[in-house]
């Protein structure tokens, strides 16, 4: 066996190191650890700063400039993720005040207005965070569907995207609950009567839901578990995968390359030979998908740092600050605590179900579970209905003039039901002119 | 996740005897969301809770009126106007040994099922 030369494993300066020295070099050390990469001022920097940093990584290091277009994704899908945080954050600060209990929690509202330092201020900012964020999933929906964005290879993320949504109603919904007031009891009670108008498991699930005949301690309860836990785990989960499947689908849609304005060509070569002991591969090489190109290929990426980041931060700060700015201007409602003997006249659901209330005074069966079964079940399934691929990453694009259609259609025709019924419908239901 | 029990109220209890409700009257008991309704020898139990939506329907000089939705019912808890789906239900009525009105809101009877005193 030939003897190895021996490396030293500690360099010679290292010997030299005394405590003194470690204690003048340790402000620098301590710096350079934290912040291992300089502000990048080369490709490789840039590259070198995504790749290393935990937060970064979830991003590619390069991303398309299309990607990048304000008035393409107007930064909705952005936008609700810090709706989301917002809300992660103030209901963990609203946890350490509320008490789920019937006899305690409506104290506990009015606690939080006189005597938590901010406390109105964080009762504000998670209410208008709620809804704002129903609101915002929505609109990336849209934004989603009008440039089908949902095509293959998308329908996967298409669907989880769907769910996000979804989750996001009941999230709302259940939050609904917590106050114990008026409000929140009659709504309550009118949305999962909505829900027993489903055919067979319609009242089995009111009764899950509410574990019990009728709104009270056990449906408080049942609320405030899927409100705190079961739901924001469930979309953390989804965020999670729904991010993740951006990349592995080849980063945001966009048209195709030929469509785009010629960016710079690059050159891009696999040298051949064997592997040598100075060249690592790692797992990307065998990435399958839109992203590998050999040969001349028109270049239109940036790198994600800073461009894609700077982006990113402007969404968030325009967000936070106009959640900040509608929670100092507005408080949220807080009506009077629970009385089960009197409904308010008329007793309304919360807006986002005021459409299905509306079409529920109707035909409860068609309002309440035939169109939004038949809505949620379109939505779904578009990407395995609408197969064509042209079209792809325009705003109303003249391809897509039919899906574009009947989506706008759908969406107004809802928006209109929850206008009617949250300002056009007083006592007993009957129109009345909020004018 | 389904209870086998519930903390809410039970669906069996007393309403008290029959000499609380007079022959003609049509009594609504608010805390239990039902009415009760004496004719004579005959007495029924109607449940008040609004088919439509949940809320607790009002005695009216017609029947039962909603004040949620504007559903409105006649005596016998028959839908005659307004979104409400069905009709109210009718609960099974027994008398307990020691004389007192019993109601099973887990027993729904027919319409028009009256208990003889």
């Amino acid at each position: 066996m030939t003897e190895l030369p021996v490396q030293d494993p500690a360099p010679v300066e290292a010997e030299k190191q005394t405590f003194l020295t470690a204690l003048t070099a340790l402000p620098r050390n301590f710096w350079d650890s934290w912040f291992r990469h300089p502000l990048p001022d080369s490709d490789l920097g840039a590259s070198q700063t995504s790749f290393t940093n935990f937060f970064l990584h979830i991003h590619p290091v390069k991303v398309h400039k299309n990607t990048l277009r304000p008035l393409y994704t107007m930064g909705l899908g952005v936008m609700s993720f810090v709706t989301f945080v917002v809300l992660t954050v103030t209901g963990i600060l609203l946890m350490f005040y509320y008490v789920p209990s019937t006899t305690q929690a409506y104290d506990r509202m009015l606690d939080l207005r006189g005597s938590v330092a901010f406390g109105t201020f964080l009762r504000n900012l998670h209410r208008w965070s709620a809804h704002a964020m129903v609101a915002i999933v929505f609109l990336h929906m849209t934004r989603v569907f009008l440039t089908g964005s949902y095509k293959r290879p998308r329908e996967f993320n298409w669907i989880i995207g769907c769910l996000l949504f979804l989750l996001t109603l009941f999230g709302s919904f259940t939050g609904y609950l917590l106050p114990w007031d008026q409000l929140a009891f009659w709504a309550i009670t009118v949305g999962t009567s909505i829900a027993g108008y489903a055919p067979l498991i319609g009242q089995k699930i009111q009764f899950l839901l509410l574990g019990d005949q009728a709104v009270g301690q056990e449906a408080l309860l049942r609320f405030y578990v899927l409100h705190v836990v079961v739901l924001p785990v469930l979309i953390t989960l989804l965020v999670a995968i729904h991010f993740w499947r951006i990349r592995k689908d080849g980063g945001l849609s966009r048209p195709a390359e030929s469509e785009l304005p010629s960016g710079k060509t690059l050159r891009v070569e696999i040298v051949p030979g064997a592997p040598s002991s100075k060249t690592t591969f790692g797992l990307m090489g065998f990435v399958r998908g839109p992203l590998t190109k050999v040969g001349n290929v028109p270049d239109n990426s940036v790198y994600s740092w800073p461009n894609l980041l700077v982006a990113e931060l402007f969404v968030f700060v325009v967000t936070v600050a106009a959640l900040l700015l509608v929670s100092l201007l507005f408080n949220a409602p807080l009506e009077e605590p629970v009385n089960i003997l009197h409904p308010p006249n008329p007793a309304k659901a919360p807006w986002y179900f005021l459409g299905l209330q509306e079409l529920v005074s109707y035909s409860a069966f068609w309002g309440g579970v035939g169109i939004p079964g038949l809505e949620v079940l379109l939505l779904m399934l578009v990407p395995y209905i609408d197969r064509k691929v042209s079209g792809v990453g325009k705003w109303f694009a003249k391809e897509r003039f039919l899906a574009n259609t009947l989506f706008i259609t759908f969406a107004l025709l809802n928006v209109i039901f929850i206008i009617i019924g949250t300002f056009f419908r007083g006592p007993n239901w009957n129109l009345v002119s909020p004018f | 996740m389904k209870p086998r029990a519930t903390y809410g109220q039970p669906s069996r209890y007393s309403i008290g005897r029959p000499d609380d409700f007079p022959s003609g009257t049509r009594i609504s008991i608010d805390q239990r969301r039902v009415c009760v309704v004496r004719e004579g020898s005959k007495l029924a139990v109607i449940s008040t809770i609004c088919t439509h939506l949940g809320c607790t329907v009002g005695i009216s000089d017609t029947g039962f009126a909603c004040p949620c939705h504007g559903s409105r019912y006649d005596q016998d808890g028959t839908v005659v106007g307004g979104p409400a789906p069905k009709a109210l239900a009718w609960y099974q009525v027994v008398m307990a040994p020691n004389g007192e009105l019993e109601v099973d809101t887990n027993i729904p009877v027919k319409q028009g099922t009256y208990y003889e005193l």
